[in-house]
């Protein structure tokens, strides 16, 4: 009874304009139906969504609401380590902490010099301190194949969460701060149950020495590299999901055409070259189909291609006068949001694959400037990021797909084209809020954000999936180096 | 400078023809002898002269020719790349368009072996990709309204450049109504010659 009440009051006045109550007493009655709802309607996904209206996750757990700003402190130690493998684990404990910070799911507590280390773990000490999570690490072997040994303690509950050994790529590979984001995104795990966004890289437009070109990197702003070398116009990098493929547009051969590029060593080779125009490419969940826009008759359509039959273009999207453009799959790969102007305006639609029909997600504003563009939908599904106009500048937004929950999350300055990290709570975007061109990050619970690259007509951020499962090669393919030693050894 | 120069060489010839005046005079001797080789030359001269003044005419012509043809190209060039302006967020042709894109039609006409490039162009306040769009569909909608005079398909080809080439890269309406255009590259010149 006093949910329906509650939801109905929600429904039809947004806000909390409506609440008669004092502030005090409507929270205290909010809180505790929200109580209530979760503890009944938990397991129901399509009402445990209701209370998140706003987009902000509750995380229900143990009967507790977790307030989305309260980060649990965490505590990580200095790194055991033989004298050779001493400067690893100090980086390895400044990279791990920073991961953990930058995750948002944490607060990073500092250790004070009379902490005593040695011995069984001190619960009763560390839960003094404020600490809800113990992270002890060691690094051990030999240079050239050490390994990482984690162990997170929960010192509430005063027990070993879990423990896991990482191998680590031989000193100075250049693969070692993946391997040690890819601990620091267990760690998340291990605690929340939620995947981490460390092992992840971001890549990005800037401008180059010949022109726009792809750029990449870490999700720690770390490790900047330049992937395209064609001193041409190139947008719009879109990742293959397991992470090792770029898909991007570029007017390298004069007509603009979809081109990828692997990681590794950085070459593009065509992909799809239509008639007219292609753009804005995006792969499906699996792989297996590439969504771009292309000229039709002087307009843009929706595409599909085949990837694994490398054939096939079909037609996705049916408006005979305006332009359908930046598709993004759900992570089903069923439905797409995208770009057109359809109604006038320039708005989001979703559309089944399998459907003709498209449904508006951002909503209609008669005799106004109404510009909404550059479309992702988030890996967890529940909304879809995209920048929309405010007062003629561009902000953020995020919106259910089915077009409930509009929700701003930017001001200042000008902000464009999101993309979500791979854990649903991320997201890059451009802005010039530090006064020149950059990406940022924002944390969509927290609202905590931070400068991840700065440069010239840095713009089209795209975040890649998680990389964890990519193998480095063992042992460390350092041809050159290893020739060196060989014929050093060699020589008296 | 120059003029300084100019001046010191009028001196300087000046000074010379006095020079050979007074030689003259103060040689004064009756040496002058009336002969009729000079008819001779005279003939001669005229032939030459003719002959000069006929190539003097022939190159004069020729040169006022080229004139004429650099005029005639400068005037197809300057119609045929003269750009067109959009209004915000807008691909149709713009009253103030027309008669741009009439006199194209004409000259156009006119030199029938004339190919052109449409590009598109945005401003930067939209979306960077919508504005690959919006750029295509303002480049197909003047080739469009040329085709509509019965000129061929085929002699145009349209390329969008979305917000990537401003003309001008100032945050104000000036620029922005500068950047939202088309521009007209000729890719083939035909009788009218590639030029220098």
């Amino acid at each position: 009874m006093r949910l329906s009440m509650r939801l109905a009051g929600r429904m039809t006045r947004p806000g909390s304009w409506g609440m008669p109550a004092p502030v005090g007493q409507a929270l205290f009655v909010r809180a505790a139906v929200l109580l209530v709802a979760a503890l009944i309607l938990a397991p129901d996904p399509a009402v445990a969504q209701e209370p998140e209206r706003d987009s902000i996750p509750t995380d229900v757990r143990v009967g507790i609401v977790y307030q989305p700003a309260f980060r649990p402190g965490i505590v990580m130690p200095p790194v055991a380590a033989p004298d050779e493998l001493r400067d690893l684990a100090d980086s390895t404990r400044t990279i791990i902490l920073r991961d953990l910070d930058q995750s948002d799911h944490f607060q990073v507590m500092g250790v004070g010099e009379d902490v005593p280390l040695k011995g069984p773990v001190n619960y009763a000490l560390w839960d003094q301190l404020g600490a809800v999570w113990l992270l002890i690490a060691a690094i051990e072997g030999p240079p050239d194949s050490p390994v990482l040994r984690l162990s997170l303690h929960d010192v509430v509950f005063k027990l070993l969460q879990e423990v896991q050994a990482f191998e680590l790529p031989p000193l100075h590979h250049p693969d070692m701060r993946l391997a040690l984001h890819i601990a620091a995104d267990n760690v998340v795990g291990w605690a929340t149950g939620s995947t981490g966004m460390a092992a992840t890289k971001v890549a990005y437009v800037a401008e180059g020495p010949g022109g726009s070109e792809i750029y990449v990197v870490d999700s720690d702003g770390y490790g900047v590299r330049r992937l395209s070398n064609d001193s041409s116009i190139a947008l719009s990098p879109a990742w293959s999901p397991s992470g090792d493929r770029i898909a991007f547009m570029s007017y390298k051969d004069g007509d603009p055409a979809i081109y990828g590029l692997s990681l590794n060593p950085g070459r593009s080779t065509l992909l799809i070259d239509l008639p007219g125009m292609d753009l804005t490419p995006a792969y499906s969940p699996d792989g297996t189909v590439l969504a771009f826009g292309s000229t039709v008759e002087g307009r843009t359509e929706i595409f599909t291609y085949d990837l694994t039959r490398r054939c096939c273009p079909e037609r996705a999207t049916f408006a005979r006068y305006s332009n359908s453009l930046s598709p993004t799959f759900s992570p089903d790969g069923k439905r797409i949001a995208f770009n057109s102007d359809r109604l006038g305006q320039l708005h989001i639609f979703v559309k089944d694959m399998q459907n003709v029909s498209a449904e508006l997600v951002t909503p209609y504003i008669y005799d106004r400037s109404v510009h909404n563009a550059g479309p992702d939908w988030s890996p967890k599904g529940d909304r879809i990021a995209f920048h929309g106009w405010v007062r003629g500048t561009a902000q953020i937004f995020t919106v259910a797909p089915n077009g409930r929950g509009l929700r701003q999350l930017t001001q200042t300055s000008r902000n464009e084209d999101p993309s979500w990290a791979p854990d649903g709570r991320h997201i890059v975007f451009s802005s010039t809020r530090s006064g020149s061109d950059g990406l940022w990050v924002l944390d969509v619970v927290s609202g905590r954000i931070r400068e991840l690259v700065r440069g010239r007509a840095v713009r089209l951020p795209a975040w890649s999936g998680n990389l964890d499962s990519l193998s480095y090669t063992y042992p460390n393919p350092y041809p050159s180096n290893e020739a060196a030693v060989g014929s050093g050894s060699n020589n008296p | 400078m120059a003029s300084i120069g100019r001046k010191n060489v009028g001196w300087l010839l000046g000074a010379i023809a006095l020079t050979l005046v007074i030689a003259a005079c103060g040689g004064g001797t009756p040496e002058a002898e009336p002969e009729p080789e000079p008819q001779v030359a005279d003939t001669r001269d005229a032939a030459a002269d003719s002959a000069a003044r006929a190539a003097e005419a022939k190159r004069r012509a020729e040169a006022e020719e080229a004139r004429r043809r650099e005029a005639e190209r400068d005037r197809v060039v300057t119609i045929a790349t003269e750009r067109v302006f959009f209004d915000f967020d807008k691909s149709n042709i713009r009253a103030d368009a027309e008669p741009v894109l009439q006199r194209k039609v004409s000259v156009l006409r006119e030199y029938p072996d004339i190919t052109i490039r449409i590009e598109g162009n945005c401003d930067d306040r939209g979306s960077v990709e919508y504005n690959l769009a919006l750029g295509q569909r303002r480049a197909e909608a003047v080739r469009r309204y040329l085709i509509s005079y019965g000129l061929d398909t085929s002699r145009f080809t349209v390329i969008s450049y979305g917000e990537e080439r401003p003309l001008d890269r100032a945050q104000d309406e000036k620029a922005w109504a500068q950047n939202r255009r088309d521009d007209f590259v000729i890719t083939n010149y035909g009788r009218l010659g590639a030029g220098d």
